[in-house]
């Protein structure tokens, strides 16, 4: 199976022999061993750290459809080399652009964006309000099921994004209650995030947009039509649609496992001016534990088999594509465990 | 399916088989090579390495393992090049 590639130390990438060679700098500009990555096997490369490349590399990338995820210092996405498209569908393009003109067509797909994120965030608050009788959440459960439940009622899409707005910040006010003894929450912020939780969330976030990304490249829907979020220039809203759905799963779970097992700490933090950073060890951490979380299988009950994490994101796509063909209607996934 | 190529090669033959076979999956030692591929992409490197070798001579030995997870690695020394997906 085609893997992901981190890239967290600075060096030079370059062709070599019909496949990618990676020579890492160290910080006195000396060379190290240079490694081989078998470009058959590689799926995606997430630059980190600083990359040396000439544009032969991004030719040969292009060519064999790998994309290329870029981060700036403050672990911000900054962009993507994303090779030519090459699975082409005007009948599709067609479809995804008429569903996105026809109010009431775009609101329905919208919803259901909504509906999904909300049940999963709720099958997230559930599990932690099980697990420990001592923290209450059911406070949050029931605001957030009566926001849901109002959900079907939303006429357009900007009361569409208040009501999902509403339940995001209920869910992020019961953060406190599931890693308070560590993390203090206090609020939500970004731009840059304030505190150590907030700069996980918005890291994590980020990665699960990068990964919706690149699973839409592999399929033809496009990218920038998006439903729920107002599809603007040069962005890839596609991406923000469909990652609300998986963030509770993929993303704030891992958040919540690796600070209750204390496998990130208040030391692994930097304060910047203005804001907080993750340190780099730190930081590769938890891109480790986001990769395995992803590798991760469970046991599909429509399909019988098991799938992993990052296919559950590509059957998502493709039950979009069905409903924008008029297959059969988009139901969202949600998580049942 | 994962799989552990080793080979031998006459030494005219030797770095055309390395290049090949680095295409495909991780070097991990000499002549040795380890990684996770399909039925498929291991016909394609099998079909290109008989090209590369002289069967009278060579000798290319594959090891398959269903999953990563079957497999027991023990690395006594330093290891010489490591093969996850963080570098």
């Amino acid at each position: 199976m085609k893997q992901p590639k981190y890239l967290f130390n600075a060096g030079r990438m370059s062709r070599k022999d019909n496949t990618l060679k990676f020579t890492p700098v160290d910080e006195a500009g000396i060379e190290g061993q240079p490694r081989y990555l078998p470009i058959e096997q590689v799926g995606d490369l997430y630059v980190f750290g600083s990359l040396d490349a000439n544009s032969a590399l991004y030719n040969f990338l292009g060519q064999e459809g790998i994309a290329v995820h870029f981060f700036n210092y403050y672990e911000h996405y900054t962009g993507s080399f994303m090779p030519r498209e090459y699975l082409l569908a005007g009948k599709m393009q067609v479809d995804q652009t008429k569903h996105y003109m026809a109010a009431k067509k775009r609101i329905e797909i919208a919803r259901r964006f909504v509906e999904g994120a909300a049940n999963n965030i709720l099958r997230v608050l559930k599990y932690y309000d099980n697990r420990d009788k001592a923290k209450d959440l059911t406070e949050a459960i029931c605001l957030i099921e009566r926001l849901l439940a109002s959900v079907p009622m939303a006429v357009d899409v900007p009361m569409l994004m208040g009501i999902e707005g509403n339940i995001r910040q209920t869910y992020y006010g019961a953060f406190d209650a599931i890693v308070g003894q560590t993390f203090c929450m206090d609020g939500r912020s970004k731009r840059p995030p304030q505190n150590e939780l907030n700069a996980l969330i918005s890291f994590g976030n980020m990665l699960c947009y990068t990964a919706c990304l690149s699973t839409i490249y592999h399929t033809q829907l496009n990218p920038t039509i998006s439903f729920l979020h107002e599809p603007g220039a040069r962005r890839y809203s596609l991406a923000l649609d469909l990652s609300e759905v998986f963030k509770p799963i993929l993303v704030d779970r891992l958040i919540f496992r690796m600070i209750n097992k204390r496998q990130l700490q208040p030391s692994d933090f930097r304060s910047e001016v203005g804001g907080c950073v993750l340190k780099d060890a730190a930081r590769k951490r938890f891109v480790q534990g986001f990769d395995e979380q992803l590798k991760e299988t469970i046991k599909h009950r429509a399909l019988g088999r098991s799938v992993s994490y990052r296919h559950l994101v590509k059957l998502e796509c493709y039950k979009l594509q069905k409903h924008l063909l008029g297959l059969e209607e988009y139901r969202p996934f949600k998580a049942w465990w | 399916m994962y799989v552990i190529l080793v080979y031998d090669m006459g030494q005219k033959r030797v770095g055309k088989m390395l290049k090949l076979c680095r295409r495909y999956m991780n070097w991990i030692q000499n002549s040795v090579f380890e990684g996770e591929m399909t039925e498929v992409q291991l016909r394609e490197l099998l079909h290109e390495a008989r090209r590369i070798m002289d069967e009278d001579e060579d000798s290319l030995i594959l090891f398959k393992n269903r999953d990563q997870k079957w497999l027991d690695k023990q690395i006594i020394g330093v290891e010489r090049q490591s093969t996850d997906n963080f570098l």
